[in-house]
């Protein structure tokens, strides 16, 4: 189904907007292709459609939704009246106008039904199928390969009662194998990748990459001993290890924990922080990026963002909302699930750059640790900031040098503690393979995120086994 | 307009005529109320109503999967046709296809699946609930000084399932929720509590007054947390994160896992796995439960399974095509495209949590784990978690910033206590219970 056209919005906005302070309509119509692998086989074909509006009206800091899947005008100036039954004691509004899409965002032509970029189903069983073929030719000892490819493209228009009129059409791919092998006991590996791109991405990275690396993780895994517990010299590995700056900072930079007064980082804007070390940046405008977007999902072009530069905190992420509440300006992080959803501040791609420090020297540096080479994911409780992230794959270090492998274990600190142990950064900084998804409110969306080599000076390390 | 049984027949007949050898339509249409409330105020108001079709279609056993938010004949045609095209791609599977023709016995009448207490409540009483959540919180003690809000939802869903077998059933159900997440704070310190209760109904809600009072204990619990030594202990699980541990062992009994090897159950069906006092009950026919319904996502009827007896594995958990792989009847567990649980249970004991409490000389009681990680090829455990040291048989301080690790199958074994407390306020759940040692690793 087609967005409404600009004369049919502007007239559910004059309704939604009522006696409130701000309206907004947000059209999405998302179609997501995915092929499954398991034993052998492609086993599973799947298409999914998601198409309406949400509505939202804010009074005050008081916000009203509502969403349809039913796009005749009649069902949207009905879903704008319920969304408009929160506002009380604003200003009765005139009609409104939308100002033309601007050039800067991908415009979407509302006289032909979106082209989506529709590859034959027999290339994505192509790229499973060498996946397998990959994955048990690496090792004999590889017994269970399954993958999963997503091809996914969205495309939304936000109109709001201020004239802002805006289209983004958002590809994604997303790539991932998880290979099973049985050697001195069972072992689990997993590899993936993808992007605001489409499958061409599989031309440089191939299928073959992916399947041996997750094979030769799960080869690592079968000899993996029991991981320490305890308080332990740990160096982050590069890449995935962003994940370490998305839940130990990140989510504690939110704009709607901060107006809220909830966020440990809450009234902290120029303070220390972190580690001299430590520079972290949001981007909604790196190309190809998982979290990458031309607009955020209230239509905030969303660039550029200093987080913490040299360990001083230097600004929260915003959506409009939490915004205009602290009287600043949204950062273009308003981010929601789909239509069904309210935006709610979040990150896009999360990422610390580079330092002076090569890998060698860091984990030549330790005495006695864990090198956690990449992650699971990980997660954060906000008001104290405690976090949680776990090991996909890990390394014991003895005497500045890698020794057995280490099995699934989960890291665990406090945000500014952990942040201010950083002792070391190297000048290795790259983006984690894209495949993150991040959840808050019960809403997920696709998020990016990197980082050098880092050292930490101590985390506590979740392991079993007890020892000096 | 078309009823949800309508739209689901629609679009079988539409499958078939595509090409499909068989087809399996699930037509949802979900009405959800959600309030939150900050403070004194309102903060959001969400109503919306909803309908979702999922189309199943095989064809020569090979299977595609199609699913819309918009299921008018408009909606559904191209794409049907799509994915009768993508399964000729697919890999033919001699155990793919719908399940043989069954009776079903239940209704959501006879479950208690459904309460017309959820649309007569009025959107101003719901409200009024959210604001009172946060007032009591922010009562119970001058350091709740903050929220990150309080909220009272419910969901009305109808679903009609209709396959090319002859099956056609459909069921209406509810739930109401309540939610608080207050903050404690001591000087620049802030500790967030959070708890929440779920029914059927309204009317069986815990009351607004308790589900408030025990979120702002949990924030003013931890009110000086610090972290324990590592060391190896007896652990015990509070009520809500037992289920967290649960939900993981269903994990592991889930005949998905035990087909593709990825758990550490695989083969050890008549296996003494957890300790006597073990009993695992996955239970669709429980009345009132979040979980029971008349028929799974397949049509299968919903059963009674008892998946471990005194510590005894005795079976998995199966959906249609897993029990045909491994050579087992459906259990009725169908759910999503693969296997989920329906009312999954550890059954409880007769002392209190207080009681296993006053027996633990020296332990960790966990009250909220953080993260996930579970390997489940070995069983691998460990998560960041919250509580309180014992002492002695009583609580002696809060702490925080450590990990619990040990082995799920060691921890089954080791289960030496389970609580009176269960209660069904989710498709998972377990009592309080303890574990005879775990790692906690916390400082040095």
């Amino acid at each position: 189904m087609r967005a409404p056209d600009a004369a049919a919005l502007e007239r559910v906005l004059s309704r939604a907007l009522g006696a409130g302070d701000y309206a907004d309509a947000f059209y999405e119509r998302r179609v997501t292709r995915s092929f499954r692998l398991q034993e052998g086989g492609v086993r599973d074909a799947t298409i999914v459609v998601s198409c309406g509006v949400g509505i939202r009206v804010v009074s005050g800091e008081r916000t009203g939704y509502a969403h349809t899947a039913d796009l005749s005008e009649s069902a949207l100036l009905e879903t704008a009246r319920v969304a408009a039954l929160i506002a009380k004691d604003g200003r009765a509004s005139g009609p409104i106008r939308l100002g033309p899409q601007p050039d800067a965002a991908p415009r979407i032509d509302a006289a032909s039904e979106p082209q989506l970029l529709r590859p034959e189903s027999a290339t994505y069983v192509d790229l499973l199928a060498r996946t397998d073929v990959a994955a048990r030719a690496a090792d004999p000892r590889v017994r269970g390969v399954n993958a999963v490819l997503f091809d996914e493209l969205q495309e939304v228009v936000i109109a709001t009662s201020e004239g802002r009129y805006v289209a983004d059409r958002r590809p994604l791919v997303t790539f991932g194998v998880q290979c099973v092998a049985q050697g001195k006991e069972r072992g689990n590996g997993f590899a993936g990748g993808g992007g605001r791109t489409n499958l061409d991405f599989y031309l440089s990275r191939t299928p073959e990459d992916f399947a041996r690396e997750a094979a030769r993780i799960a080869l690592v895994n079968c000899d993996a001993i029991e991981a320490p517990a305890g308080e332990l010299e740990v160096v982050v590995g590069a890449g995935s290890g962003g994940v370490l700056l998305h839940e130990a900072v990140g989510h504690g930079l939110e704009g709607d924990f901060n107006r809220q007064g909830t966020s440990l980082y809450s009234g902290r804007i120029g303070e220390r922080v972190a580690s001299e070390l430590v520079t972290i940046y949001d981007d909604g405008d790196l190309p190809g990026e998982r979290g990458s977007l031309a607009v955020d999902d209230e239509g905030t072009p969303g660039g550029h963002k200093v987080l913490v530069e040299n360990g001083v905190l230097r600004g929260y992420m915003h959506d409009r909302l939490n915004a205009s509440a602290m009287g600043t300006a949204s950062t273009g992080s308003g981010r929601r699930q789909s239509y069904q959803s309210m935006p709610l501040p979040r990150m896009c791609n999360t990422y610390m750059p580079s330092g002076g420090s090569t890998y060698e020297e860091i984990v030549g540096s330790v005495r006695r640790g864990i090198f956690a080479a990449s992650f699971a994911g990980g997660q954060v409780e906000i008001s104290k900031g405690d976090f949680v992230f776990m090991l996909a794959e890990g390394y014991l270090i003895e005497n500045g040098k890698l020794g057995a492998p280490v099995r699934g274990a989960s890291l665990t600190g406090n945000g500014p503690d952990v942040m201010n142990r950083v002792a070391m950064v190297g000048n290795d900084g790259r983006f984690a393979g894209g495949y993150y998804t991040c959840g808050k409110g019960g809403q997920y969306v696709p998020v990016g995120v990197g980082m050098p080599t880092v050292k930490l000076s101590r985390v506590t390390v979740g392991g079993s086994a007890l020892g000096n | 307009m078309e009823t949800e049984l309508e739209i689901a027949r629609r679009a079988v007949e539409l499958a078939v005529a595509a090409g499909a050898d068989q087809a399996e339509a699930t037509c949802t249409a979900v009405q959800r109320f959600s309030t939150e409330a900050r403070d004194r105020e309102v903060a959001k108001l969400e109503q919306s109503r909803a309908q979702n079709l999922t189309l199943r279609i095989f064809v020569r056993g090979a299977k595609a999967t199609f699913s819309t938010t918009d299921p008018s004949p408009a909606g559904l045609e191209n794409f049907t046709r799509e994915a009768v095209a993508a399964a000729r791609f697919v890999e033919s599977d001699e155990y793919g296809g719908l399940p043989e023709e069954t009776g079903i016995a239940a209704s959501d009448a006879s479950l208690g699946m459904f309460s017309d207490d959820i649309a007569a409540r009025s959107a101003g009483a719901k409200i009024g609930d959210a604001l009172e959540l946060e007032s009591i919180a922010r009562a119970t003690d001058p350091r709740v000084v903050n929220s990150n809000g309080s909220r009272v939802s419910d969901t009305s869903l109808r679903l009609a399932l209709v396959n090319s077998n002859g099956f056609a059933g459909q069921y209406r159900s509810t739930v109401a929720s309540l939610n608080a997440t207050p903050i404690a704070q001591d000087g620049a310190a802030k500790w967030s509590g959070s708890y929440g209760a779920a029914a059927r109904s309204y009317g069986a809600l815990e009351a607004v007054g308790a589900v408030a009072s025990k979120a702002a204990h949990r924030a003013l619990g931890m009110i000086g947390a610090r972290k324990p030594a590592t060391m190896r202990c007896p652990v015990l699980f509070e009520r809500d994160v037992a289920s967290n541990v649960f939900a993981d062992v269903f994990a592991s009994v889930s005949a998905a896992n035990v087909a593709s090897g990825n758990t550490f159950l695989a083969g050890s069906v008549g296996s003494r796995i957890g300790s006597d006092l073990v009993t695992i009950v996955d239970d669709g026919l429980l009345p009132l439960g979040l979980g029971s319904s008349p028929f799974d996502a397949e049509g299968v009827p919903a059963q009674r399974t008892v998946v471990m007896e005194n510590g005894t594995l005795r079976t998995f958990l199966y959906d249609t095509y897993h029990g045909r792989k491994l050579g087992h009847a459906s259990t009725g567990n169908a759910a999503g495209g693969s296997v989920g649980a329906s009312n999954f249970y550890l059954e409880p004991g007769t002392a209190s949590l207080f009681e296993l409490i006053a027996s633990t000389e020296r332990g960790v009681l966990v009250t909220e784990t953080i993260g996930f990680s579970v390997e489940w090829v070995t069983g691998t455990y460990s998560r960041g978690a919250r509580g309180y040291m014992i002492e002695n048989g009583a609580l002696a301080y809060p702490i925080d910033e450590f990990t619990i690790a040990g082995n799920l199958g060691g921890m089954l074994a080791a289960v030496d206590a389970v609580a009176n407390d269960l209660v069904f306020d989710q498709a998972i759940v377990a009592p309080s219970f303890r574990v005879a040692e775990m790692t906690i690793s916390g400082g040095s």
